[in-house]
């Protein structure tokens, strides 16, 4: 009997022994269960624990997430122009906050063809229990190729005459949302100074060179304006920055009172924006309709720099910036947008307008159109890019924006 | 020295030569071969054997995480690794990631309604807020109730009435069901006329300062969520987590300051298996911060444990109402992009023709047109894209096991005012579910529960038969093998075959304990081709019975290079 328990151990041992030696060619030594294998794996990670880092590249990510989160964006790209037509633009800001929700942003931009903009803007969002927020501006800026075309509809692209204006100018503006949402006031004051120079270094004459102050009212003068202007809106869009559905529905007042009073003016401003989702906003049509009246005050005109325009790239694309001026103007646009994913849109456009100078022809007779397509980068509230090529009788244009269209 | 101490002496040197024996006999062993099953196999606990006290929190940016998951994982090649937690039976052990519940044990009407709860609800008659909510896109507060226990509150938003407290309730339910750790959630009251603020409270501002939090801060929220006509609020109290909050857990690789976390979560079966459940419950955002790790201390050792903290995220609640492609596309997709960008949209996708019944409470959630092969969440992560046929069998089975009954009280804990709101909810998950097991169960070889008798009668399960997922003719063929498990070579014994899920073993089965064999069992069908591929099963004679220590539902030497559950991209 004891050797067959001596036999019995042998037998036991060695299979047990076998089992814990086997384990090493199992690719985790000296362990004679599953639960020991696996612990030797959790044993062996020790030596190699080590705190959680970031990549370069994820810690960018992460800073640029608080930025969008928490708002606090410090330095900022800054593209916005001195004025349409000035070409590439390029700028810088920096936003520092005075308070938990007001801030400062200090900005400035200066363009291919020597645009310059440089402003500092106090914004307030949180007043009146978040149901208003205000707006105070200070800066300077200079188009050094304005264009100039002539007025009305019959000019042609070889009529372009070109000015330089420089503005400083500072303003107060307060928005309210009375019910927090659908009906929108805004009003505000803006004193600011127009001035003229020679547009040097432009391949086309300079306006003065074309015409008189006699046919060109406000030409080669230095007026100082004390604008105020008041809306009253409808807006039930997702948010102005992008939206596939909702509208805009306004009227803008505005005043301009010219110190010396010579050039002192009123205008109205109609504006409506329609978005129309279709099959499930796959598909938006997005149309919008802006008029702009300008009213004489007693002898008083409208100098030549304030007219109403189209042609930009944000009223006719296919048209250069400013192409037409008169007394009066009115673009239509319509958009058949296309969603591409959740964060690009392609678009199908088409813009027409004109100007006039009686109010009573700004009608659908005589308009200039063009005609185009369009990508949109864009997030839940805002449209970072915008790329357009618009092709109109006179040409084709590339239209790049950080801003929606409408 | 006395006999009996010579005897005793003489024992113990023979049992040392015995041992010395015995280790030289293994040490060619060694150099040659590998034990396939251990003693302990099918082990039914992953172990957490080390300290992991010093892991510590860290942030997972969630632009980062959508970033990367949009443009450099959907890239992803799935590897066709099979999961690495699973035991050789080819389950998931209970580990600090998952336990096993239904489908593995039997799940009852009570224990479903309770869930992870096992402490008292929250008492709502006074909640003071300490700060703002710290996760999830739903509107919410940290508060303590009146007991003085901290709680997660968070809100429905004003288009989604009892919505996404509703998918909070019931989906961590389902979630704890399933075998996730879950976060304890009540379904209570809020009422702005009992609440303080903790004069400690605040809250970050644009600036980023933090200020004190103010009772205008409290109302801005309570702006954008749905109101009783009482003036109360119905909301949903997720309780705090013990431990140490660690932040979330990601979708692949390791944590790199926890020891025990050492198989690459891709490779964990639990998370690749959300595919499954994320298309039965339309649990669409399967992110970090939706995860979280914390650091407990169990039986005197600090370990991390994985929570699936949020799914609220389930059914039809989303962000916005019109997120109409939610749940048919991830947020960019290669092939949908460029489907609508050169058809001018004239494409239609299937998300835009899908005909919904629509309520506040449940949101955008169907299953007439669902197809569970095609579903996406926001954003593919790599465990998502890893899944293979065998973790999507596995999760199937899982959510085979939820009874209409099951469902129906799970959905009943949403507390929908609306009735037919509720009845909705219920219908269409028992419709997702009958259609996930009809697209998983049937996908590959459905034999379940194999178990040989010490009379050498080979009995099994067809789960898709089971389930009502298949039906028809079916003939079922066996080989044997024996097994060394030294070596890992077989040797064929015979084939036997069976008109029934009961066949006989070959007579020449090895008698010795802790022999093996192998066998590898296909069906002949001809609505599923696929079956035919064998399951490969191995049994261990254990006593005068065999014990199953193997399964692998696709073995490696099948399925090389060969995964057959991808997705378009």
């Amino acid at each position: 009997m004891q050797r067959i328990g001596l036999l019995m151990r042998f037998i036991v041992v060695a299979v047990v022994t076998h089992g814990a030696a086997e384990s090493v060619a199992a690719q985790v030594p000296d362990t004679a269960t599953r639960e020991a294998a696996l612990e030797q794996r959790q044993i062996e990670k020790v030596d190699t624990l080590h705190p959680y880092v970031p990549g370069k590249t994820e810690a960018l990510f992460n800073r640029a997430e608080d930025i969008l989160v928490n708002g606090v964006p410090r330095w900022h790209p800054f593209f916005e122009s001195a004025d349409y037509g000035g070409g590439f633009t390029l700028g810088v800001g920096y936003a520092h906050h005075v308070s938990p929700y007001n801030m400062l942003d200090v900005r400035g931009s200066y363009t291919i063809l020597g645009y310059k903009r440089i402003e500092a803007e106090l914004t307030a969002p949180h007043l009146f229990h978040r149901r208003g927020s205000l707006s105070l501006l200070g800066g300077w800026r200079e188009a050094t190729q304005a264009a100039f075309y002539g007025f009305g509809m019959d000019t042609s692209l070889d009529n372009r005459t070109d000015f330089d204006f420089q503005q400083p100018y500072g303003s107060a503006t307060l928005t309210l949302w009375p019910t927090r949402r659908l009906l929108m006031l805004r009003g505000g004051a803006e004193l600011s100074q127009w001035s003229q120079r020679s547009a040097e270094g432009s391949s086309f004459p300079s306006v003065e060179h074309v015409y008189t102050p006699a046919t060109l009212p406000g030409l080669g003068t230095k007026t100082t304006y004390l604008h105020s202007q008041g809306t009253v809106g409808l807006d039930w869009r997702t948010s102005p920055g992008y939206t596939r559905r909702g509208g805009f529905y306004g009227v803008t007042l505005h005043d301009y009172a010219d110190k010396d009073e010579r050039f002192g003016f009123r205008r109205v401003d109609y504006e409506a924006i329609q978005h129309v989702p279709i099959l499930r906003e796959a598909w938006v049509i997005s149309l919008r309709a802006i008029a702009r009246t300008t009213y004489n005050k007693d002898d008083q005109q409208v100098p030549f720099f304030l007219l109403p325009y189209v042609g930009s790239g944000s009223t006719m694309r296919g048209f250069t910036s400013h192409r037409f001026r008169d007394q009066n103007g009115l673009t239509l646009q319509a958009e058949w947008r296309i969603m591409a994913n959740r964060f690009m849109d392609t678009a199908v456009f088409y813009d027409t307008g004109k100007v006039a100078a009686r109010r009573a022809d700004l009608d659908l007779h005589g308009l200039k159109s063009d005609y185009g397509f369009g990508v949109r980068l864009h997030g839940p509230f805002a449209t970072p890019l915008r790329v357009e090529v618009a092709r109109s009788p006179e040409g084709t244009r590339l239209v790049v924006s950080t801003t929606p269209i409408f | 020295m006395s006999r009996s101490s010579f005897v005793s002496l003489a024992r113990r040197a023979s049992g040392l030569m015995l041992v010395v024996g015995a280790l030289g006999m293994c040490g060619l062993a060694v150099s040659t071969n590998g034990l396939r099953f251990y003693p302990d196999d099918p082990i039914a606990r992953e172990p957490e054997s080390q300290d992991a006290s010093k892991a510590q929190p860290y942030f997972i940016g969630s632009l980062y995480e959508m970033t990367t998951n949009l443009f450099v994982t959907a890239g992803y090649k799935p590897s066709g690794t099979r999961a690495q937690n699973i035991n050789t039976i080819d389950e998931v052990p209970n580990s600090n990631w998952f336990t096993n519940r239904i489908g593995t044990t039997p799940v009852t009407v009570e224990e479903i309604v309770r869930g992870t709860n096992r402490g008292a609800p929250p008492d709502p008659s006074r909640w003071i807020l300490t700060r703002e909510k710290t996760s999830g896109s739903h509107p919410g507060f940290t508060a303590r109730d009146a007991k003085g226990q901290t709680w997660f509150l968070e809100f429905d938003p004003s288009y989604f009435a009892e919505g996404a407290t509703g998918a909070v309730a019931v989906a961590t339910k389902i979630f704890w069901a399933l075998g996730y750790n879950q976060v304890e959630t009540f379904l209570t009251t809020f009422d702005p006329a009992r609440v303080d603020i903790d004069p400690e409270a605040t809250l970050r501002r644009p600036s980023g300062a933090r200020t004190r939090f103010t009772r205008d801060d409290m109302n801005a929220i309570l702006e954008h969520v749905a109101r009783r006509p009482d003036g109360t609020y119905r909301i949903v109290a997720g309780r705090l987590l013990r431990g140490k909050i660690l932040g979330g857990f990601q979708y692949d690789g390791t944590r790199p300051d926890d020891p025990n976390d050492v198989v690459p979560h891709e490779h964990r079966r639990e998370l690749r298996a959300l595919r499954v459940f994320g298309a039965w419950t339309n649990l669409t955002d399967l992110k970090a911060s939706n995860t979280l790790d914390t650091l407990i201390t169990e039986n005197g050792r600090t370990v991390v444990k994985h929570y699936l903290q949020d799914v609220g995220s389930t059914f039809g609640m989303c962000n916005d109402l019109h997120e109409w492609d939610l749940s048919y596309e991830h947020f960019i997709q290669g092939n949908t992009t460029r489907k609508r960008l050169f058809s001018f949209g004239f494409a239609l996708s299937p998300w835009q023709t899908v005909d919904y019944v629509e309520y506040p409470s449940v949101g955008k959630f169907e299953g007439d047109v669902f197809d569970p092969g095609k579903w996406r969440p926001q954003t593919p992560t790599t465990a998502y894209l890893e899944m293979r046929d065998d973790d999507a069998f596995w999760a199937a089975r899982r959510v085979a096991a939820f009874s209409d009954e099951l469902i129906r009280a799970a959905v009943h804990t949403g507390e929908y005012s609306d009735a037919n709101a509720e009845t909705y909810l219920g219908d269409v998950l028992i419709k997702r579910r009958d259609k996930v097991l009809r697209t998983y169960l049937t996908a590959v070889n459905p034999i379940v529960n194999p178990r040989l008798n010490s009379n050498g009668r080979l009995t099994f399960e067809n789960a898709a038969f089971a389930a009502g997922v298949a039906s028809g003719a079916a003939a079922y063929r066996a080989a044997w093998f024996r097994f060394d498990n030294g070596t890992g070579e077989t040797q064929p014994l015979a084939e036997t075959q069976s008109a029934t899920t009961t066949m006989e073993a070959p007579r020449d089965l090895p008698t010795a304990a802790g022999s093996f064999v192998a066998v590898d069992v296909s069906v002949e069908s001809e609505a599923h081709p696929a079956w035919r591929r064998p399951i490969r099963t191995h049994f261990r004679r254990e006593g005068q019975g065999w014990t199953l220590v193997g399964l692998e539902r696709v073995p490696e030497s099948l399925s090389q290079g060969r995964v057959t559950h991808t997705q378009t991209r």
